[in-house]
């Protein structure tokens, strides 16, 4: 076996002394064996970084299943649909105002009611039938979500161009039960 | 006028500079940290906590004034060590070699060699079991980018039994291979 054959490796990977490297060198381009050496650590080297490189994409694969973006997907879709289409907070009014039971030909007459200044106040009366949207004023309560970087990091601690994918998890009456973040 | 620009050192600009190295440190580490610790054991899961981990420490380190030399194997360090606390996953590393798919396989190569490969990955993953703790990990550090020197510092053992350790491991993997 050659003598150099010991100082193959750290030579390769550049941590000889710039002196030795030197004799190194000139021996490895005279020595075919010591060339075959090299060729075959550099090969085992490369073939060792592929193999782990694999091993994560391995792991991550097996991490996410092919359902689980579509499922956060969906999840993210109906948290929109939701936030989107969420009327704003009104009282709910009645549908059968007792005002409008009452006396509903003189309403406009109430001036002198007992209780005048609530009236500016409130909508006029909708019948149900007349327009959709008072099945939405029964939707309460409303969905506020926002969740301020600060508040979940210490300043700076996330470097820039990290996304976060959301989890949402929503509830058959449209409540948000869980939020989860991943990265 | 130019005079009128008066320049003074903000009390973020300290912070700042450190937010910006440790982005750079991000952008440079995340990967070769992720595959360290994945072929040490742990789910990816686990692995990108251990690294979150990992920054956030770097972080409070650099808030803190703390030392910026040596910040590679500093990092690796820190992963290492949040590893090892994961006792019960550190103990599976390399349980038995990876199997990949065809799919993992480079774009564009025909199916004898991707055959070849998968073959190729086989061996060598047997023979990876075959290496000492010792030389797995040095193996993996160096994999990641590190220095003898480097992987000392993480290992905390003398940079020359690195050296002697790579050499060995080097040569066990290219002689089972028969490569």
């Amino acid at each position: 076996m050659c003598d150099f054959s010991g100082r193959l490796v750290a030579w390769m990977d550049r941590e000889v002394p710039d002196n030795e490297a030197a004799d190194v060198e000139l021996h490895v381009r005279d020595c075919s064996e010591c060339r075959r050496r090299v060729d075959a650590y550099e090969e085992v080297s490369r073939a060792f970084v592929a193999y782990c490189d694999a091993a994560i994409g391995e792991k991550t694969r097996r991490r996410l299943p092919r359902w689980v973006p579509v499922l956060l997907s969906s999840a993210a879709a109906a948290a929109v649909l939701l936030l989107v289409f969420q009327p704003a907070t009104v009282k709910q009014i009645p549908v059968q105002s007792r005002v409008a039971d009452a006396a509903p030909a003189v309403v406009v007459e109430t001036e002198t009611a007992p209780r005048p200044a609530k009236k500016v106040h409130r909508r006029p009366v909708i019948a149900p039938t007349k327009t959709p949207s008072a099945n939405w004023a029964l939707a309460e309560p409303s969905i506020q979500i926002a969740i301020p970087v600060e508040a979940m990091f210490p300043p700076g601690a996330v470097p820039e161009g990290i996304t976060f994918i959301a989890d949402l998890s929503v509830a058959a009456d449209g409540s948000v039960q869980g939020l989860r973040l991943q990265q | 006028m130019s005079g009128d620009s008066l320049s003074f050192p903000l009390p973020l600009t300290r912070f700042e500079a450190d937010s910006c190295e440790a982005t750079n440190l991000y952008r440079e580490l995340r990967k070769p940290l992720l595959r360290y610790l994945v072929c040490l054991g742990l789910s990816a899961d686990e692995a990108q906590d251990v690294v979150q981990d990992a920054f956030l420490s770097l972080h409070r380190h650099l808030a803190s004034d703390g030392s910026q030399e040596n910040i590679r194997s500093w990092l690796f360090r820190v992963a290492h060590n949040g590893a090892r606390n994961r006792q019960h996953s550190y103990d599976r590393r390399f349980g038995k070699p990876l199997d990949p798919d065809l799919d993992s396989m480079a774009e564009g190569a025909t199916p004898e060699q991707v055959v070849l490969e998968k073959e190729k990955f086989h061996h060598l993953g047997k023979a990876i079991l075959l290496l000492t703790e010792s030389e797995r990990e040095c193996l993996l550090l160096r994999a990641g980018g590190l220095r003898y020197r480097e992987i000392a510092e993480v290992l905390e053992i003398p940079t020359s039994t690195v050296g002697d350790t790579v050499d060995r491991a080097i040569k066990k993997l290219a002689e089972k291979c028969n490569v």
